[in-house]
């Protein structure tokens, strides 16, 4: 599913680019005597909306019960350079956190928790899954910003990303686990809790893309998507056996100054 | 259209991707019940999940006729000789079920075992060594004198935890024997990560006469330890060696040191009534407790020493001819190591234990 998703949604943004560059090169000779290229400051504020989650969910997972998004803001600041009237490439530092929640049904599910101490447990789980996940990153995208118009600004680029602060926490419930596998003995689990926060890796990469709308003098409105391409646990980490994403949409402002 | 539109239904088409899928099916090849009539039961039948075992206490009489049991597996699973068709004790009689999960991927083979009344030696001569497909842990079971799965352990709930090696698990074989060329030996060991998720420090070495289930490991690990066996009547007096070494520093549930405390081992048997197995929450507080034997001197002892307690009637109690009776014996390296308080290093030995009769 991963193969198919990410690289569709990079060629849509890569095809979204390229008609409006298409666009762009028709009215160039028009406008462009009269600009002088640019450095351009932007202050970013917003909050961020969307999951680390599996891209495609695996079929142990039996039903979402609840979605929640945690308080999840984002602030930054961007320099931009405006290359020509229209064309220009931005770079942002920005504190960003990404978080959610999510109950959900899961059946047969796979775990590996291996502790400091060298002890590992290995099981199948069935029954309620109730996840809390809040990191805080220091991320640096950056774009090529497209400029159609005077109240447009668009951006298409990708991100680094470091984790300084993790949370990925939760409960298991009213379930049971197979010790070692499905033929394991059955240890019933009324509630148990769960925290894989220390084992979250502390670099993130991905794409990301977004518009802006000028509401005011300096003041946009924006919206940009950030799609990591990074499994948000390393390799060796088996406490789920599929991978996570951080997908996540920063809704916010830009104010220039 | 605009970026942020087309970014938008980006990512709702990568929602509606990722909807729920078909059911997997279920992997799981347990026989969960095994149903044999009361009437023909000494104790309740045991499914061991671990070593794939239906441990039946029957009477006599189901025995020589063999029974028909009622086999309920894992839902979608498949069962070969099927439920209902009879299991008779003879030579060619059923010695193992085949269970086959709904997926097919997953088969579980059962042997069946009878318990006989509770006779023989309990000298622990014969031990069992326990493991799973696939596992990488291992520990040892006492066996009774005529190898039958009669003692049991938290060796599999340790196991769960993630101790592997044989003598890093509470209970073990010594070969420091009172008689014969082995004792059995329980070790208060040091809880580990996993374990202290659960609030337990400490693992109490124990041993016990009857049957060990994981299903409440989490919640409620007291009702793990299904004591007893099946017995006749009320013995008089209970006998066997021991050596005990108390562990240096005593631990409280939190794992914070408690000054001037010594461990104390826990030796001593119950008989109740019933076929139903009592267990560490209302082994001695039962109104189906009929008598007890409990050894008083818990402390420090450096060479073998003989106790024999008699066994004391419950206020009142009697016991009708023909009531089914059951009959535990536990043993402990710490005496309050079902509250997860005790000294790590306490060290029990038993052996030549013996149910006297008058």
């Amino acid at each position: 599913m991963m193969n198919i998703k990410i690289p569709a949604l990079m060629l849509g943004m890569v095809m979204v680019a390229a008609t409006l560059f298409a666009q762009d090169n028709g009215n160039e000779q028009t406008k462009n005597e009269a600009f002088k290229p640019v450095l351009e400051h932007r202050i970013l504020a917003g909050f961020n909306f969307g999951a680390t989650a599996p891209v495609g969910f695996p079929n142990t997972i039996r039903k979402i019960e609840g979605f929640w998004p945690e308080f999840c803001p984002s602030l930054g600041y961007e320099l931009s350079y405006r290359a020509t009237h229209k064309w220009g490439a931005a770079i942002a530092v920005k504190l960003d956190y990404k978080g959610m929640g999510t109950k959900d049904v899961v059946q047969y599910f796979p775990t590996i928790i291996t502790t400091s101490d060298g002890g590992r447990f290995q099981g199948d789980f069935s029954g309620e899954n109730k996840t809390t996940v809040r990191n805080a990153y220091v991320s640096f995208p950056l774009s090529a910003v497209f400029t159609p118009n005077s109240r447009w600004r668009f951006n298409l680029g990708g991100y680094v990303a470091w984790l300084f602060s993790s949370n990925f926490y939760g409960t298991v419930s009213n379930g049971y686990i197979r010790n070692g596998g499905p033929k394991g003995e059955k240890v019933n689990i009324s509630e148990a809790t769960f925290d894989f926060g220390k084992e979250m890796r502390t670099f993130d990469v991905g794409l990301q893309g977004g518009a802006a709308y000028r509401v005011g003098k300096k003041l946009s409105i924006n919206g940009n998507l950030n799609w990591g391409l990074r499994p948000v646990f390393p390799d060796d980490f088996k406490g789920m056996d599929f991978p996570l994403y951080n997908i996540y949409l920063t809704l916010g402002v830009a104010y220039r100054i | 259209m605009n970026v942020r539109k087309l970014c938008c239904i980006a990512a709702a088409i990568g929602l509606l991707q990722s909807c729920i899928k078909d059911a997997p099916l279920n992997p799981e090849a347990d026989i969960e019940a095994f149903t044999v009539p009361q009437h023909q039961l000494t104790g309740d039948v045991f499914i061991d999940q671990t070593k794939s075992q239906i441990r039946l206490y029957i009477t006599e009489e189901a025995f020589e006729k063999g029974i028909a049991p009622v086999i309920k597996v894992s839902a979608g699973g498949t069962v070969s000789p099927a439920s209902g068709d009879t299991l008779k004790f003879d030579k060619e009689g059923i010695k193992q079920y085949i269970v086959t999960s709904a997926n097919g991927k997953n088969s579980k083979k059962y042997t069946v075992e009878v318990i006989n009344l509770l006779l023989g030696k309990l000298d622990f001569e014969r031990w069992d060594t326990v493991s799973a497909d696939g596992a990488n842990w291992k520990y040892v079971n006492p066996l009774g004198e005529d190898g039958r799965q009669i003692w049991a352990s938290g060796n599999i709930g340790i196991a769960i935890t993630g101790v592997t090696e044989i003598n890093d698990f509470p209970l073990h074989i010594s070969t420091n024997a009172y008689a014969g060329k082995y004792a059995a030996e329980m070790e208060t060991r040091p809880g580990n990560e996993l374990s202290a998720w659960m609030g337990i420090h400490l693992f109490a070495g124990s041993m016990f006469l009857g049957n060990f289930v994981t299903d409440f490991l989490l919640e409620n690990p007291l009702k793990c330890t299904q004591f007893g066996q099946p017995y006749k009547g009320v013995p008089s007096a209970f006998s066997g060696y021991y050596k005990y070494q108390p562990g240096p520093v005593f631990i409280d549930k939190d794992a914070k040191p408690v000054a001037g405390v010594t461990d104390r081992c826990s030796v001593y048997a119950v008989v109740y009534s019933g076929t139903s197995r009592l267990d560490a929450t209302n082994i001695l507080t039962s109104d189906r407790v009929l008598a007890t034997a409990i050894l008083a001197d818990g402390s420090a002892k450096a060479d073998w020493t003989h106790f024999e307690v008699p066994f004391k009637m419950v206020n009142g109690k009697t016991v009708a001819p023909g009531t089914p009776v059951m009959l535990a014996i536990i043993a402990s390296s710490s005496a309050e190591g079902d509250h997860y308080r005790g000294a790590v290093g306490s060290k029990l030995l038993l052996d030549n234990l013996e149910i006297v009769h008058e």
